[in-house]
């Protein structure tokens, strides 16, 4: 019996706001089930990429033909309640489901490894047959969950860090350990949760594994009443986060979104496993102009990380460079516990040891993060401020002896960003959100003026805390001049500070602009829409960025 | 099909109003004459010259604004005449003393459900079934989505949520007139064996529901100065307004809850800033308000108090009764 008890795990969970209290019962949970079964639920919670069976569209027409159930009526639910495993889990409340109770004690083993994937190979009406059979032999409480791990949206507040917790409290055994041991692909058996809860540490396990990343904080001014040699300054690079690994010759790169990405970046496994040494080290993977000596923008970046196949002539047209900052392990041996200043030190001595060795083809793609060396604190700002010059977004501040641990410990790491760009701009659509802002106008488009017409220019879901998202939706609807589908034009009467992180040019916008991370900053009701801000504005932004 | 204007029940700006007996439903605006269906504050408006309600509403109005107001009282089912007219009350089944209006003239008759709900509660008289040719439903619940736990599971989640808890105070946010008395008399019947205490607001109409027979626990009236940093492990009652209230400051360590029929749906019950949401509600959902239609026998049907557009739409293209949209009249 497991959909059962994994759907009362979901229930209790959802309703805790405790984190000691989840912990608990998650410990729990593992200590009175199946290895199996285990492994299964970790795969879920964590709910990193959990295969989708049946798109939340499918899922509804499903519904819709089996109980010759009207799909409008279907999507007039799910406008209130933004989840269409929750809606079809509420309408079969109504049908006379239950007849005979075949899956009553269904393990997710069986579901998730056999009559799921099953799904996805059965004509159209063999599959309206599973389905149905499915759904009428599973009990009513547990069909949220059953929808939900169809269409892949199973989602609970519980963090990869919690289950790392319970584990390790399980089993006694540090954190540090099962967090490694949780870090990349878990794929679901016997095997892979027994290992889990292995008390023996294997050295070899681990070999393909990256350490928890460090993660910055934010800048606290209280650091300034430090002497400034305290700290060590770097520029804060927008790529993305990486380990580069080699243990035993093998080389695995992995992001901080514990993805393995060798796939896309087949250039740095290359040139990397030349290497003589075995090491760990931390650093950020950028795409290079390499005539200017510049990162390219971020959303070039993008166009390579999700690549299953990258040919030389991508790896030519977006050629990346990866930027070390910290060395971890070197042949074997973990200097996370030695201080940052060593660290570095054995970093560099490396590094040119290896870029002497093999001169040119190495340092088209290596590249040791510079240091930077202000004086006072009031050249930190300057630095800061100037950081743009150099595509860099502000800078990283580290704690000369701060030692390497997991998550976002006080006092070792601080970024310090450029201020964001900003223009003011005039609310012109709105769209309503899913899950948990359903039934509210929250996904905004904003105009900027040219030639006094409102172009838009940005779209924003972020910013506003739950009051102001209640007010404007209200106004919304008072105010909607047009529909289309889910989008209302609304009277442009609304001007809000939008902030970026950078903007560009873009043949695709209408505005000929993109702007990267939009978000709102402010409600300026103090501003009438003719104060909002022109796209001249925003080419000028561009220009002085 | 007739006219609107030959309709004998119309939608104002005022409300639902009755041109031939000139009196007003549930008015929202100041009228002469204003027909109560029940006794929550969105269905009554001060400054109307005279009332109609059953006795029980009655009671439970002059209990809430504290001062006489020319009010008439009927019992259930007892037939009066205005202007020819034959009107009477009916049970409707949402709160103590909320009715149905019926309305009959010349054999044509004309039902207003009033809020309504079909499931069993025993703080107040159960839903009559009442035949009519036109029918005006309420649809605060009008889609599918919305169907209710039974009140037992629910009153045995709250008792759990207690007990399970007694490090801390429960405070469940419920409406004073009616949700209150419900759930009290729903928990009574559970194991639950902890102290309970109600807002003033809720202990006054505990009281009037006392007055008029019906049976609730005994609760401990909340005092607005004392210090309740110590009520560990007990539950309190309070209106949903004052919720974020300087007054839930005096507590320590809380966990909140919500009894409300929206509280069935996970997107909302996440949205409403609530720890936890018990789904419980005196208003008729989706099935409910389908089977009375049906039941009622009525031929035409019109909604209002909710959206009804894809109740309405469902039933059209169902076929199966005539639903009419009221024309708006200033």
């Amino acid at each position: 019996m497991s959909l059962k008890k994994f759907s009362e795990l979901f229930i209790d969970l959802d309703s805790c706001n405790s984190t000691n209290k989840k912990i608990r019962i998650l410990q729990h949970y593992f200590s009175s089930n199946e290895a199996l079964e285990n492994s299964w639920t970790i795969y879920l919670l964590t709910g990193k990429k959990n295969k989708r069976f049946i798109s939340g569209r499918s899922l509804k027409s499903l519904f819709s033909e089996i109980y010759e159930y009207p799909l409008w009526l279907i999507d007039s639910c799910y406008l209130k309640v933004g989840d269409s495993a929750e809606v079809i889990s509420l309408l079969l409340r109504n049908m006379n489901t239950e007849q005979n109770m075949k899956y009553q004690d269904v393990s997710l083993n069986e579901l998730l490894n056999k009559s799921f994937p099953e799904l996805s190979i059965l004509q159209e009406d063999d599959k309206k047959l599973r389905v149905k059979e499915i759904w009428e032999n599973i009990p009513k409480e547990n069909h949220l969950i059953t929808n939900k791990i169809l269409t892949g949206t199973f989602r609970v507040g519980v963090s990869i860090g919690l289950i790392t917790k319970s584990i390790a409290k399980l089993i006694n055994l540090d954190e540090a350990i099962i967090s490694h041991r949780l870090m990349g692909d878990f794929i679901p058996s016997e095997e892979s949760y027994k290992l889990l809860i292995d008390k023996k540490i294997n050295p070899s396990e681990l070999n393909y594994k990256p350490y928890p990343f460090l993660l910055a904080n934010t800048f606290e001014k209280k650091i300034i009443d430090k002497p400034i040699n305290t700290f060590q300054f770097e520029w804060k690079w927008d790529g993305i986060r990486i380990q580069l690994i080699k243990r035993s010759g093998i080389v695995s790169i992995w992001t901080r979104g514990q993805d393995l990405v060798n796939k896309a970046f087949p250039e740095l496994v290359e040139q990397s496993s030349s290497i003589k040494d075995n090491f760990v080290i931390d650093g950020e993977l950028l795409v290079w102009d390499f005539k200017e000596s510049l990162p390219l923008n971020f959303s070039l970046l993008q166009k390579r990380i999700n690549r299953k196949v990258t040919s030389r002539s991508i790896q030519k047209s977006l050629p990346i460079i990866f930027i070390a900052y910290d060395l971890l392990e070197i042949n074997g041996e973990d200097l996370r516990d030695s201080n940052l200043e060593i660290r570095r030190n054995i970093l560099e001595k490396h590094l040119y040891n290896w870029l002497n060795e093999r001169k040119g083809e190495l340092s088209n793609i290596f590249k040791i993060s510079d240091l930077i060396y202000p004086k006072k604190w009031e050249e930190v700002e300057t630095f800061k401020n100037n950081s743009r010059d150099n595509g860099t977004e502000g800078l990283v501040i580290k704690n000369k002896k701060s030692i390497y641990t997991p998550g976002r410990k006080k006092g070792l790491w601080w970024k310090y960003k450029v201020d964001p760009m900003q223009l003011d701009a005039v609310l012109i659509y709105a769209k309503g959100g899913s899950g948990i802002r359903a039934g509210l106008y929250t996904d905004y488009s904003f105009a900027l003026w040219k030639d006094g017409e409102l172009i838009k220019f940005a779209s924003a879901y972020s910013g506003l805390n739950n009051t102001e998202i209640k007010e404007l939706d209200r106004w919304i609807r008072k105010n909607t001049i047009d529909r289309f589908g889910p989008v209302r034009s609304v009277k442009p009467e609304m001007v809000f500070e939008i902030s970026f992180e950078n903007i560009q040019i873009s043949k695709r916008h209408k505005s000929g602009i993109a702007v990267r991370f939009p978000r709102i900053s402010k409600w300026r009701k103090d501003k009438l829409i003719k104060d909002a801000d022109t796209l001249e504005n925003a080419q000028k932004l561009m220009l002085n960025k | 099909m007739r006219e609107d204007s030959s309709y004998l029940i119309k939608y104002t700006s005022s409300g639902l109003y009755c041109e031939l007996a000139d009196i007003w439903i549930d008015p929202i605006k100041p009228v002469k004459l204003a027909l109560i269906t029940h006794a929550h504050m969105d269905h009554f408006t001060y400054g109307c010259d005279e009332y109609i309600s059953t006795y029980e509403t009655a009671v439970i109005i002059k209990e809430r604004i504290g001062k006489e107001i020319n009010i008439k009282a009927y019992d259930y089912e007892k037939e009066f005449k205005i202007n020819g007219i034959k009107i009477s009350f009916h049970p409707s089944g949402h709160i103590l003393g909320s009715s149905q209006i019926k309305f009959n003239l010349a054999e044509e008759i004309w039902l207003i459900t009033g809020d309504f709900k079909r499931q069993k509660d025993e703080t107040c008289k159960e839903y009559e079934i009442v035949k009519t040719d036109f029918l005006i439903s309420e649809s605060t619940f009008g889609l599918p989505i919305f169907k209710w736990e039974k009140p037992q599971k629910t009153a045995f989640d709250i008792t759990n949520w207690v007990n399970s808890s007694q490090e801390k105070t429960s405070i469940l946010f419920c409406y004073s007139l009616g949700k209150a008395q419900r759930v009290l008399n729903e928990i009574s019947k559970t194991n639950f064996k902890h102290n309970i205490y109600t807002h003033s607001s809720i202990y006054r109409i505990n009281n009037c529901y006392k007055k008029l027979g019906i049976d609730l626990i005994d609760t401990k009236k909340l005092e607005q100065t004392k210090n309740n940093s110590d009520l560990k492990g007990s539950l309190i009652l309070i209106p949903p307004s004052l919720n974020k209230s300087n007054f839930l400051k005096t507590f320590k360590d809380i966990q909140t809850g919500f009894a409300s029929g929206w509280m069935s749906i996970r997107a909302l019950k996440k949205r409403s800033g609530y720890d936890k949401g018990f789904s419980i509600s005196d208003h008729a959902e989706w099935m409910a308000i389908l089977k009375t239609i049906k039941e009622s026998e009525a031929k035409n049907v019109f909604f209002y108090h909710g959206d009804s557009e894809d109740l309405k739409r469902y039933l059209k293209e169902k076929n199966s009764i005539n639903v009419l949209d009221f024309e708006y009249k200033k």
